[in-house]
């Protein structure tokens, strides 16, 4: 049957997310990792996983576990393994984390939790994977912004399996000289595949079912959407072309990581115009905060794949561009991730508590969940926080950057709180909150009313 | 699940008698229109061959046949064609096609999600068991039919031909 119901499991992977983020930030804040540390450092690399898996790999999870059924009209299969899968991911990140902590010559930990936490890691998101292409699966032929999240996961296959080799090498497991050649160069290339296969393309493809749907703008393909998944899907193709010709030595890849800039610039430019048509041709002509907190990511996600590919900027940027991918990890990413968990988060809520009483009483608005003015103020302070950081990477300014940073987890943590409110009906006046036969929603866990 | 392979029976509409009262027939037909089933024809009966409508009808998707009758009246029979999106319908839905006419007729296309949502729940609530409603919304309802079929409802639905309109029957069920 066509429909899509809530996915139990997903407001625990946001719930799970948001706490990563804090952490995330907060270690910035303390002068955890770049740039207090070389951008290879163990702290560093930590540091990193905790934002793209824990923070952004399961925000990205727990979405998708709840808007591929969107995608494709039908509902998720093999969605039993949400929980496991989560269960998986969680102390599968604590480990690798540990194991980086570990590289750096922490106590109490060892490298050998490297491996283990990459065994977990790929378990758990071969689980998402499964359940999540399985439902692509059913449909056929599949809608463009389903192919879009298709990509994404082949690119996630592609980032896990190359992690794996990592921390093979890393904890002295395998010394074989093409893993060891992979780990010496193939880092960028990871965390493309990561972080602009696997992040991006999901985040592009699901924007193009939501954005019309918010807005109320035609949700037609056009051309130009098929030319994002085209130009993007070759650039990744070069990516995975290049990490293979690591892995056997072989030359002649050299040149290619420019020529998947471009495609990735342009790419990046035809999204640009894409999202720009859609709100123009909306029918509905509030902008809601969501909304224009997504346009002000889609903005980061312009100028850092535009500076990433002028040499300029992109030599400006310092260590592995670091100012440029800041701006792409909390401008682009994580600003779209909030954006859409301001909107997300308080809708989810009202379908669980209300939709067993819609049409038979008075229910609020779900507008009456959140405090817009409250949450447009916290979204202006964390991208002009970001902007600062970005900047303070440019300038090699340590102590702004932790100022900025610290700017940006206020920020953040005011949102969280906005969205705990949706959660618990805070914000909601008394005499609507609870009428009878609706269900008070538990915060992070799954009402256990049959789902079907 | 049951899917409606035939078609249901054409609906007839005779426009001579709001011509015939000096009326403007082209609201009432376009009315006709947007309450025919998924997959139903329209027969439309007129005093003359109503060339102006054709091109309106085709851009609605849909072929017609014309046909002059005794007396110089004209029969025209508009059929979808079968490029319209294929009918969703709820697992519980035994054959549309018997439902009996819709007694609500709701119009949610200019309604912001998720109200189109709400008023079709509330309306059925006010129908009695086995009564039919029909709401055009402008998006594919797809968190409202899990609700329905939670509640008892049946439903059955799909696209207009220019995919810019849903369309959707409601019956409401005996749990409702």
């Amino acid at each position: 049957m066509p429909g899509a119901t809530l996915s139990p499991w997903t407001m625990s992977y946001f719930a799970a997310a948001c706490l990563f983020l804090i952490a995330g930030e907060s270690a910035m804040v303390g002068g955890y990792g770049y740039p207090f540390a070389a951008v290879e450092a163990p702290a560093t690399l930590a540091l990193v996983h905790v934002v793209a898996i824990g923070w952004l790999g399961l925000l990205m999870t727990g979405a998708l576990l709840q808007f591929v059924p969107v995608l494709v009209a039908a509902p998720l299969r093999a969605g039993r393994l949400a929980l496991p899968a989560l269960a998986l991911l969680i102390p599968g990140l604590l480990l690798l984390v540990g194991g980086f902590t570990a590289l750096g010559g922490a106590q109490g930990v060892s490298t050998a939790m490297l491996p283990s936490g990459a065994l977990l890691l790929a378990m758990g998101f071969g689980l998402a994977i499964i359940m999540l292409a399985a439902t692509l699966l059913t449909v056929r032929p599949l809608p463009l912004p389903a192919r879009f999240v298709a990509v994404g996961l082949g690119a996630l296959i592609a980032a896990v399996l190359v992690g794996g080799a990592f921390t093979l090498v890393l904890s002295g497991t395998v010394t074989n000289y093409a893993a060891i050649a992979l780990l010496l160069k193939g880092v960028p290339l990871h965390a493309a595949l990561g972080l602009a296969g696997w992040l991006t393309f999901s985040a592009i493809g699901v924007s193009y079912r939501l954005l019309p749907m918010f807005m109320l703008a035609p949700d037609d393909t056009r051309p130009t959407n098929r030319a994002v998944l085209w130009t993007g899907a070759a650039a990744l193709a070069i990516v995975v072309a290049g990490i293979v010709s690591i892995a056997v030595d072989s030359d002649g890849m050299e040149e290619a990581g420019s020529v998947a800039a471009l495609l990735a610039v342009f790419a990046a430019l035809l999204y640009s115009a894409d999202v720009l048509r859609l709100f123009r041709e909306r029918r509905r002509k509030i902008v809601e905060l969501n909304i224009r907190a997504s346009y002000a990511a889609f903005a980061a996600l312009f100028a850092s794949v535009v500076m990433f590919a002028l040499p300029a900027t992109r030599a400006a940027a310092g260590e592995g561009a670091a100012a440029l991918v800041y701006l792409f990890v909390f401008g682009w990413l994580t600003g779209l991730g909030l954006a859409q968990l301001y909107k997300i988060v308080p809708f989810l809520t009202w379908l669980e508590c209300y939709g067993p009483v819609l049409g038979r009483t008075a229910v609020p608005s779900i507008q009456d969940l959140v405090e817009d003015k409250r949450a447009s103020l916290w979204f202006f302070v964390y991208y002009l926080a970001v902007i600062a950081a970005t900047f303070s990477l440019f300038a090699e300014c340590p102590g702004a950057f932790r100022v900025a940073t610290l700017a940006q987890l206020c920020a953040t943590v005011g949102l969280m709180v906005e969205l705990v409110r949706a959660r618990t009906l805070s914000s909601v006046a008394a005499p609507l909150r609870l009428p009878a036969g609706a269900s008070r929603p538990h915060l992070f866990l799954p009402i256990s009313r049959p789902q079907e | 699940m049951t899917v409606e392979t035939h078609h249901p029976a054409p609906r007839e509409f005779d426009v001579r008698p709001i011509l015939r009262s000096g009326g403007e027939p082209f609201q009432a037909i376009m009315e006709a229109v947007n309450g025919l089933r998924p997959g139903q024809a329209l027969r439309l009966l007129a005093p003359f061959r109503p060339q102006p409508l054709f091109k309106v009808m085709e851009g609605r998707g849909f072929s017609h046949e014309t046909q002059e009758m005794q007396g110089g009246d004209w029969e025209v029979l508009f059929t979808p064609k079968a490029a319209g999106a294929p009918v969703e319908v709820s697992a519980d839905a035994d054959n549309p096609d018997s439902w009996p006419d819709p007694i609500e007729n709701l119009d949610l296309t200019e309604l912001d999600p998720p109200e189109p949502m709400v008023r079709i729940l509330a309306a059925a609530e006010r129908l009695q068991p086995g009564e039919v409603l029909f709401a055009l919304l402008s998006r594919e309802p797809i968190f409202l039919f899990p609700e329905l079929s939670k509640r008892g409802h049946q439903w059955a639905g799909n696209f207009d031909e220019t995919r810019t309109t849903f369309r959707i029957f409601v019956r409401v069920g005996d749990k409702g």
